[in-house]
Parts: C-alpha cells; sequence; structure tokens
C-alpha cells in the first residue's frame, strides 16, 4: 500500500488550487474550536468580537491547583497499570496461540476485538451492575476501574502484538530455538519477546491515549471518587471556563505529543520495512 | 487414546503440553470477569421483568411503549445517521483532494486529521461551548453583525448534538478513507476518457461504485461510532437529553434510583445495534480487500 501511495504522490507533485482551497477549509474547519479555546485561555475575557485582557492566570492558577495534579497523577496511574497489565496478560496468552495450540488465536481475536464493537458506556454499565454492592474486594471502584481499562484497551494491544508476531514469524523462530534445544517458553521469552518489543511499543502508546481520553469509565465507575483528568475537566466546566480552557489546552497537548510519537515510530518502521 | 505404556519422557512432554495452557488462564480470568459476566448480567437484567420479576420481554415492551426510551432509539439513531451520512461525504471529498495533492500538502492534511481525531468528548463539547454555546465567540459575533444562524443558534439539542458528532467523524472517517482512493488508478481516468466518459460518469459509474465497499464499511464504522459516543453528549446536556447512551448511564448512575431492569434492556437495544454495524463493517472489510485482489 504504501507503494502505491507513494507512486500517486509523484505523479500529482502539483496540488490543483480547487484541492487547496477544500483541504485548507476542512483544515481550518478542524482547528478553529481548539485554536478558539487555545486563546480563550490566554485573555481575561472574550465578551467582545476581539478578547481583551492577556495573561497566564489560567495556567499558574491551575498549575497551582493540587487537585489538578493529583487527578494527573491518578491519569498516569491508571494509563500505565493497565496498560501493563493487558501487556502482560496478552503476551502470556499469545504465548499458548503460537506455541500450543494455534487454533486458539480466534477466540483471542473474538475476546479482543469484542470491547472495540461495545465501547465505555456498556462496558461500564455492564461491570457496575455486576459487582456494586457485592461487599467483597470485586466491589471496590479502583479495582472495577482498572479491569474495565484492561478490557478497554484489549484491542488495540492485541492488534499490536499480533501484528508484531506475524512480522518476525514467531512459530517458525520457536520451532528453530526448539531444535537447538530451547524450550519452547524459554524460546518465547529469550528469543521472542524482544524481537516484538520495539512493535507493542507503538500500539501501548496508543492505547495510554486512549486511557488518558477517557471519561466514559471513570465518570460511571469511579465519578468523583477518583476523579481522572477528563472528570476534573467536566467538574469545572461550569465553575470556571477560563480554568477549563486551560485543562483542555493541557490535555490536547498531552495527547498530541503522545500522538506524534507514535507518528513518528510508524513511518521509522515502515522506511525500515521499505529498505 | 490408546497408546502404549507412557515413557517418562513422552508423559513429561504431555505435562508440558498441559502446562503451556497455563499461561492462558490469567487472560481468561480478567476476560471473564470483565468482559463475559457482565454482558450476560445486562443480558439477564434485560429479561427479567421489573414489576412482574419473571423471565420475558416485559423490559423491551416497556421500552419500545414508553416515549422517552422511544424518542432515546428514534434520536440516537437519527444523530448517528446523520452524522455518519456528513462526515462520509466531506471525509471523500477531502481524501479525493489529498489523494490528487502532492506528497507535502497531504502530510500536512494527514498530520492535523490525527492530531484533531483526537479531539473529542468533553475537551472538544467545551471548545464548542467557549464558540458557540450562550455567550461564545461565534454567538458574539453573529449577535454583532446580524446573522441569525450564529446567534440563535441553540448548542444545547439535537442541532448542537450533531454539529458536534459531525466534527468528530470527518477526520476519524477521512483516515479510513484515505488507504482506499490508492487503490484506483491513473489508467482508469485516461481509458475513461479515451472512451469518452464525463467526468460525471468517471467518477459515479467508475470511482465510487469502486470505492463502495470501503465507503459503506467507513459509514458503518461512523454509525457505530456516534451511536456509543457518550462523552461529548454528557458533557453537553448532561442526562436530560433523550439519548440511549444518556439514558442508559443514568439508570445506574443518577439522582434517580438504580433501575437495572430497564437500564439493561436499554443496553440490549444499543448492544444489537452495535453488534449490525460491526457485521455489516465486516462484510464490507472483507469485500473491499477482495475487491482490490482481482484489481
Amino acid at each position: 500500500m504504501s507503494k502505491k501511495a507513494r507512486t500517486a504522490g509523484d505523479k500529482g507533485a502539483k496540488t490543483p488550487l480547487a484541492a487547496k482551497i477544500f483541504l485548507g477549509v476542512v483544515a481550518l474547519y478542524l482547528l478553529i474550536p481548539f485554536a478558539t479555546t487555545f486563546v480563550y485561555s490566554l485573555f481575561v475575557e472574550w465578551t467582545d468580537v476581539l478578547p481583551s485582557g492577556f495573561t497566564l492566570r489560567n495556567y499558574t492558577e491551575l498549575f497551582t491547583n493540587a487537585t489538578f495534579w493529583l487527578s494527573i497523577g491518578r491519569t498516569l496511574i491508571l494509563c500505565l497499570v493497565s496498560v501493563i497489565i493487558t501487556i502482560a496478560l496478552l503476551l502470556l496468552a499469545m504465548y499458548v496461540v503460537v506455541a500450543v495450540n494455534r487454533k486458539l488465536g480466534r477466540f483471542m481475536q473474538f475476546a479482543c476485538m469484542i470491547p472495540y464493537a461495545l465501547q465505555g458506556v456498556i462496558l461500564s454499565i455492564g461491570i457496575i451492575s455486576l459487582y456494586t454492592g457485592t461487599g467483597t474486594l470485586l466491589s471496590n471502584r479502583m479495582v472495577m476501574l482498572f479491569g474495565a481499562y484492561t478490557i478497554l484497551v484489549l484491542p488495540y494491544i492485541y492488534q499490536g502484538i499480533r501484528n508484531a508476531l506475524n512480522a518476525i514469524d514467531a512459530e517458525m523462530l520457536i520451532q528453530a530455538a526448539e531444535m537447538l534445544g530451547c524450550g519452547r517458553f524459554r524460546a518465547y521469552v529469550q528469543v521472542v519477546l524482544p524481537n516484538i518489543i520495539s512493535g507493542i511499543l507503538v500500539s501501548s502508546l496508543l492505547a495510554e491515549s486512549i486511557v488518558f481520553g477517557d471519561f466514559v469509565l471513570a465518570n460511571n465507575i469511579a465519578g468523583t471518587n477518583y476523579q481522572n483528568i477528563q472528570v476534573f475537566l467536566q467538574a469545572n466546566m461550569d465553575r470556571s471556563s477560563g480554568l477549563s480552557s486551560a485543562i483542555v489546552v493541557i490535555i490536547f497537548l498531552v495527547v498530541g505529543a503522545v500522538t506524534a510519537t507514535v507518528l513518528k515510530l510508524q513511518s521509522g518502521t515502515q522506511k525500515s520495512q521499505k529498505e | 487414546m490408546a497408546a502404549p505404556a507412557p515413557t517418562p519422557a513422552s508423559r513429561r512432554l504431555k505435562t508440558r503440553r498441559w502446562m503451556g495452557y497455563a499461561a492462558l488462564v490469567p487472560f481468561l480470568l480478567v476476560v471473564l470477569a470483565y468482559e463475559f459476566l457482565p454482558l450476560a448480567q445486562l443480558l439477564i437484567d434485560s429479561l427479567v421483568g421489573k414489576e412482574s420479576g419473571t423471565v420475558g420481554v416485559e423490559n423491551f415492551t416497556k421500552i419500545f411503549t414508553t416515549p422517552l426510551y422511544q424518542q432515546s432509539i428514534v434520536n440516537s439513531v437519527w444523530i448517528s445517521l446523520l452524522s455518519a451520512v456528513v462526515g462520509i461525504v466531506v471525509a471523500f471529498l477531502a481524501a479525493r483532494f489529498a489523494y490528487e495533492s502532492s506528497a507535502r500538502v497531504r502530510n500536512a492534511f494527514t498530520l492535523v486529521l490525527n492530531m484533531m481525531s483526537n479531539f473529542s468528548g468533553v475537551p472538544l463539547a467545551f471548545a464548542f461551548m467557549v464558540l458557540m454555546g450562550n455567550s461564545g465567540v461565534l454567538t458574539i459575533l453573529g449577535q454583532r453583525f446580524g446573522i441569525p444562524f450564529l446567534a440563535d443558534f441553540d448548542l444545547y439539542s439535537s442541532q448542537g448534538l450533531t454539529v458536534l458528532y459531525v466534527y468528530f467523524q470527518i477526520p476519524l472517517a477521512t483516515l479510513l478513507l484515505l488507504p482506499a482512493f490508492a487503490g484506483i488508478r491513473k489508467e482508469w481516468r485516461e481509458a475513461a476518457t479515451i472512451l469518452k466518459a464525463t467526468t460525471f460518469d468517471y467518477w459515479f459509474k467508475i470511482v465510487i461504485p469502486n470505492l463502495m465497499p470501503s465507503i459503506l464499511g467507513t459509514l458503518s464504522v461512523l454509525f457505530s461510532n456516534a451511536l456509543a459516543a457518550y462523552a461529548t453528549a454528557y458533557a453537553l446536556v448532561m442526562n436530560n437529553f433523550a439519548l440511549l447512551p444518556l439514558q442508559i448511564t443514568s439508570k445506574f448512575k443518577g439522582d434517580v434510583q438504580v433501575d437495572a431492569a430497564t437500564g439493561s434492556a436499554l443496553a440490549v437495544v444499543l448492544i444489537v445495534l452495535m453488534v449490525v454495524c460491526t457485521l455489516v463493517n465486516n462484510y464490507f472489510t472483507k469485500r473491499a480487500a477482495k475487491g482490490r485482489e482481482i484489481v
């Protein structure tokens, strides 16, 4: 595909005017809501055609707000822990598919793609109605939240791991290692895993940005008990629009940085594949 | 299996084989506890009648006869469909133009798409409030310069929701459609011109039919994406709107008492809609892949 796209690009070296105008309008339309919020966050008020009174007050207020840092910390913990749990679960499970019984691949795909089809609302209310009030460890809101996030990021990490395993032909590697007298599990850990780590990295980053951007699960399961950054934003929206605009900018910058890293890593692997 | 007396070596191999499956256990436990059992719980709750307490379709009958829930389903489907169709039309044109552009323009445009495809949910709702809310920037502009569409625009309505949904559909749709255009050959255009086909013929009889599987597949992704969207709608109108995800959530969480029976039945309706979308998408994805092989 990438080869085709490249030849197409070479042919259409000159951009038609109509294309420039249309793409420009769409890009502008997509950028305006964020750009407005960004400008809004830098001014005292915007009650006329133009904003007035440049200030960094919103940001200084935000950065000295302990609740903000707590919610950022919670969000990071949720991101890291749930993504690491999912990676560990899937790496173990995929060992069985690659080295023991590859027929299980279909089941894995089924189980991992369900969350993609269902998304947050269904997942969160299913978990709440199953565990709330059972009085066990499972009814702990935090445990529920980690469980929910683990499921939420399954599709993304599964795709990443599966593609990486296919790319290096893990089955053949394990067979080769076995012929040389290495156990299957050891071959998986010592030969296969080091080779797929970089492939998993991209999908993990993608999963991080999904957890970072989640509002549904955090709000439905934990709510105000364990505010993540999105719930924090929602709680502040009615109170202070200046502060909220600064939070929106910070969220956008963080997710944007992660996305840029993902894109960079992806184009890097594409290039090395071409060579 | 009638095997000869197992030697220690073969027995060890068998244990090892069995041990291999142990690696699957943690995954199975988590998937069971947080994916399959919660779904089963919803399904069971939806089938146990709220008043009668017996198994049956009582909850579903109630949903389909209560105006609020009827309205929620209609609104959800309508807003999702409308935003998906508008999204795909804009995305088709954008992908077409991006494909005709130089690599530099295309890369810059794709970067904007990737960046803005993350801009959804609560931040997006807030940005539109700044832009078009009661004292939004555009609203003020509309009042100053006498543009009634901007001045009187009601963001906190189905009209406003549609505008927001269209916004988050466009980058997603374009990113999904762009690769499909790589399958359109330059030679087709030349062949069509030689055969005296008009530009209209070229687009509507060659390009669009060829891209149809990708277009319909993308459409179903967009539809289900809008159907399940919660954060954007909640941040804008809270639970005070007849929309499926909002009504479902309010039954489990909110000021009123928990009503798992009705909530689960509504959730099952949403699940069915989503599953249909996924099946439609799978069908068209396979068709699209097949189509490209032939070409």
